[in-house]
């Protein structure tokens, strides 16, 4: 006797959906791939040969879960976002910046690295080892919402993007406030600026949280195609 | 290739059709359809129940739990009044769609 349920709850593990909605849906695919089942059996088919047809209705389950997730919650498109991105990235960037603050007050410095001559740039070494973890919470976070590989990359990197658009915004504002005090603003000083501090602050630590986000994805992909080939 | 925005166009056309006739759970949905076109259209587990789903959001079919004579439980999908309502456009534009390719088909030929 096939367990069926078993199956099913196995192959759409991670589905986020509300614990009732989720039962259901394993219910409901469950009562179709049984019945699949039985109708080859009664056609004369092997047991073995039934399964897998009956298993070739599905090629990709990962796609799958994904697919249920985004039909279930078609009716709110903004709700979907809110749990696939916004609240991956902004919990991602909030726990960075209070590690980093927290390593600050308990006396942790900067490393200044030289390079090119006189130019110099700041490392937080114990942040920025500390940032795969963040990146990779962010992506486990938008993964479970069944976020898309770009999304799950994007909450990853969330802290990084978000900087990057502070740092960016000095540019308008700069021109602004030059018009209201009358004063040239140098942008050769603020692009400079923006390249020493961009890769201490922008460019590491993006590539920091990315490999914690690409490392998650790799583990998802990899977990669900083992889980395809288990169960059985 | 047939795109994907034709192929859900038909999906949802095909399902709201059988639905028309009664309530249906997604097995037979799947195997009623596939008989009725002579199999040249299938719906697999996996491209059904997102359909499915889909289409309740949407508030065109309802689903509920029904307990069969044998004692199984299933889910049994209706057509709502709005999924009533959608039908009639639908059948037409796919109507005209298929009217427009006979004509056009007829006339490369001629």
């Amino acid at each position: 006797m096939r367990d069926w349920a078993e199956l099913v709850r196995q192959r759409l593990s991670g589905l986020a959906l509300d614990a009732q909605e989720k039962d259901e849906v394993h219910a409901e695919l469950a009562a179709h791939l049984e019945e699949s089942y039985q109708t080859l059996l009664n056609q004369g088919l092997p047991e073995q040969a039934a399964f897998h047809r009956v298993l070739f209705q599905v090629a990709n389950w990962r796609d799958l879960r994904r697919k249920i997730f985004i039909a279930k919650r078609s009716g709110h498109p903004m709700q979907k976002r809110l749990h696939q991105l916004w609240i991956p990235g902004f919990l991602t960037l909030v726990l960075s910046v209070v590690f980093l603050a927290t390593l600050q007050g308990l006396g942790f410095q900067a490393r200044v690295v030289s390079w090119s001559g006189p130019r110099t740039t700041l490392l937080y070494l114990p942040w920025l080892l500390s940032l795969p973890f963040f990146g990779a919470l962010g992506a486990y976070l938008s993964s479970r919402a069944c976020g898309s590989r770009r999304t799950v990359l994007l909450a990853s990197t969330f802290p990084a993007l978000a900087l990057t658009g502070a740092f960016l915004s000095m540019f308008p504002i700069g021109f602004v406030l030059g018009r209201i005090i009358g004063r040239q603003v140098g942008f050769g000083i603020v692009a400079t600026t923006l390249l020493r501090d961009g890769i201490g602050w922008l460019l590491v630590p993006g590539a920091a949280l990315l490999a914690g986000g690409v490392l998650v994805n790799l583990l998802f992909s990899g977990r669900t195609s083992s889980q395809d080939a288990a169960v059985g | 290739m047939i795109g994907a925005g034709i192929k859900r166009g038909t999906a949802e056309l095909a399902i709201l059709s059988v639905l028309e006739e009664g309530p249906l759970h997604g097995y037979e949905m799947a195997r009623r359809i596939e008989q009725q076109t002579k199999g040249a259209l299938r719906f697999t587990l996996a491209a059904l129940y997102p359909m499915l789903y889909r289409m309740e959001q949407r508030g065109w079919i309802r689903g509920a739990w029904e307990t069969s004579p044998s004692g199984r439980r299933k889910r049994c999908y209706r057509l709502t009044p709005a999924g009533k309502k959608k039908l009639s456009p639908l059948r037409k534009e796919w109507a005209e769609l298929f009217g427009a390719l006979k004509r056009l088909t007829k006339v490369a030929h001629a």
